[in-house]
């Protein structure tokens, strides 16, 4: 039972790492990217090829700061360009991106499965209230947890934060009061990128690598972000726990319906509010 | 285009397709014809909807697995004759369709896409993961009678009957949206898609013709569903999986919405391109990626829309005209 719930708070963590960056990368470019998941495989894989070459403390900070970069980049080369397109011709070039990343990995790194060795100094059972749970998951929590609660601090008290929730909210106005908003999109792209890469390191010890790591996220997230509702940090993360929980009792308790579930909970939500838990733009 | 004009090219292109089938005797060019014709009333559907009702579909495959799927499994229950459980298949995705699409058109914008991919991809799990009926992982045969409408399957078979087939079918699907556009449905749709608040202002309900334009795209996308399961016998959790949905999406794009042929030239482009790549077919993905990506940028309409402003600006060109 509480491993259950155990595993449904790592699943849940995770898709709020994943989930951030693509709500952030919406409220800022209202690009809804279709390439994230791909990010996030491709940020595993680096941080798959670092790890061997080094160990994986220094893939888990490399990987994602390499991911920042390419996220800066396609906001400079790709988004910025195209921001006067409608969105839907956006979101297709991300597609096209999605295509492109998959051929990539499975060029550099093959289609058979890897994985990471979960780390040395967290290999080992905790006993959490009489059941035994590996450490390592208890640090993904605990990363989760911090990057939601830092996430929401910067956005709430900093001035880059005060900008950024400014430029979602009206980017227009905000660019004429002198905020740098392309600068300000370039970070908060490469933030959101970088996020999806953590992710994806992150999971690497539990979750193999394998060419569809990417879809299977995907879909996960984009239920989390419709549910919660597109741009909508807040959102995204009660609708990522709640789909993290489902998933893992939804396992136990209806395992022939159990890859059901997280569609009849977004046709329930969407039934109910078609914006959302916390959408109110569209 | 008027209605004499409209049956002329409808029965030149039906006579092409009998001339090519008759007259083209290498069995692998014919099943090229044949993929791309299917695949052409594929994406026709998901042009449909992006036309109309200015929706995209990441998840459309749906539709063209499922039918295969249910004329698969009501051949081997044995419950109905074939032709009844093609037809079926075919109505029952579209009654499907409608009742999902009474639901999720209301969802704005891109929600709506990532809504629809999905549900797609539920489908293709749920698919993939079930052993009984649908064969998990491995698919199931379909096993087509001997006969089917009056005729020897066999020669149903037949690489030429195949492309005489899903090419007519192709031929038809155009000539009946042509008919239905140009009326009041058409103006109807695209009324609310232009704007869908005025449009309510204006009195009209918007829910119906959109959730009927939603349906009416799974409807054709399930019929390319039925004769790719006639085509290759066999139907696997592939035939639903939201890649082929990104692909019958890229055709779209490729071929543009501006003329209702347009995403039926894209997939025509995208078979020809696939046979050319040849050896590079491995790397199909980043290559039509690219081209996907290079499309949207710098041609936003479309082969189809690029190939008509060729067509008026050359001299003596045709008049310009709305889309078929």
């Amino acid at each position: 039972m509480l491993i259950h719930l155990f595993n449904g708070l790592v699943h849940g963590t995770l898709l709020i790492v994943m989930c951030s960056g693509l709500a952030l990368i919406y409220g800022l470019r209202r690009v809804v990217n279709f390439a994230h998941g791909s990010l996030y495989m491709l940020g595993a894989y680096l941080g798959y090829s670092i790890a061997l070459h080094s160990n994986f403390w220094v893939a888990l900070l490399v990987a994602p700061a390499l991911m920042a970069l390419l996220g800066a980049l396609l906001d400079r080369w790709g988004f910025r360009l195209l921001q006067d397109r409608d969105p839907l011709s956006v979101v297709l070039v991300t597609f096209g991106l999605l295509l492109v990343i998959e051929d990539f990995v499975q060029t550099v790194w093959g289609k058979s499965n890897l994985s990471i060795a979960t780390p040395a100094t967290l290999a080992f059972p905790v006993d959490l209230l009489g059941t035994q749970v590996p450490a390592y998951r208890l640090a993904v929590i605990a990363l989760g947890a911090a990057v939601a609660l830092g996430l929401t601090l910067w956005l709430r008290f900093s001035r880059a934060g005060l900008y950024v929730r400014a430029a979602s909210t009206d980017p227009v106005t905000t660019a004429m009061q002198g905020v740098n908003t392309d600068a300000l999109s370039a970070f908060v792209v490469g933030l959101g990128t970088a996020l999806a890469g953590l992710a994806g390191v992150v999971a690497a010890p539990f979750l193999s690598l394998s060419p569809s790591m990417s879809s299977d996220v995907i879909i996960d997230s984009f239920i989390v972000v419709v549910v919660g509702g597109l741009g909508s940090l807040a959102g995204a993360f009660v609708a990522a726990m709640l789909l993290g929980l489902l998933q893992a009792f939804g396992a136990v308790w209806l395992p022939e319906a159990s890859v059901l579930l997280p569609f009849m909970l977004m046709v329930g939500v969407l039934l109910w509010k078609p914006e959302g838990f916390a959408g109110s733009r569209t | 285009m008027n209605l004499p004009r409209l049956l002329l090219s409808t029965t030149v292109a039906l006579a092409l397709g009998v001339a090519v089938a008759l007259g083209v005797h290498s069995a692998t060019l014919l099943s090229l014809l044949t993929q791309a014709a299917i695949h052409a009333i594929f994406a026709l559907g998901v042009g449909l909807l992006l036309r109309q009702n200015g929706m995209v579909s990441f998840g459309h495959a749906l539709f063209f697995g499922a039918a295969g799927y249910v004329v698969a499994i009501l051949l081997r229950v044995k419950a109905v004759p074939a032709e009844t459980a093609m037809l079926l298949a075919v109505l029952g995705s579209t009654a499907f369709a409608f009742l999902i699409g009474l639901v999720i058109v209301r969802v704005p914008g891109i929600a709506f896409g990532m809504l629809t991919l999905a549900i797609g991809q539920m489908a293709y799990l749920g698919a993939s993961r079930s052993r009984g009926l649908t064969g998990g992982a491995d698919g199931i045969s379909v096993e087509w009678p001997s006969a089917l409408f009056g005729m020897p399957t066999a020669t149903l078979l037949q690489p030429w009957a195949m492309l005489l087939l899903a090419w007519s079918v192709l031929v038809l699907v155009l000539l009946m949206l042509a008919l239905l556009l140009r009326g009041h449905f058409g103006a109807l749709t695209e009324a609310t898609r232009d704007n869908e608040e005025r449009a309510r202002f204006i009195g009209i309900r918007t829910l119906l013709p959109r959730a009927t334009v939603y349906a009416l795209s799974a409807g054709i996308t399930s019929l390319a569903g039925v004769l790719a399961a006639l085509n290759t016998g066999f139907v696997s959790p592939e035939s639903l999986h939201w890649s082929l949905s990104g692909v019958a999406l890229m055709m779209v794009v490729v071929g543009g919405t501006r003329v209702l042929w347009g995403p039926a030239l894209g997939a025509a482009v995208y078979f020809l391109a696939k046979d050319l790549l040849g050896d590079h077919a491995q790397h199909w993905m980043a290559i039509f990626g690219v081209a996907l990506i290079v499309v949207i940028v710098f041609a936003p309409t479309g082969l189809s829309g690029l190939l008509l402003r060729l067509v008026r600006a050359s001299p003596g060109g045709a008049a310009p005209r709305p889309g078929v």
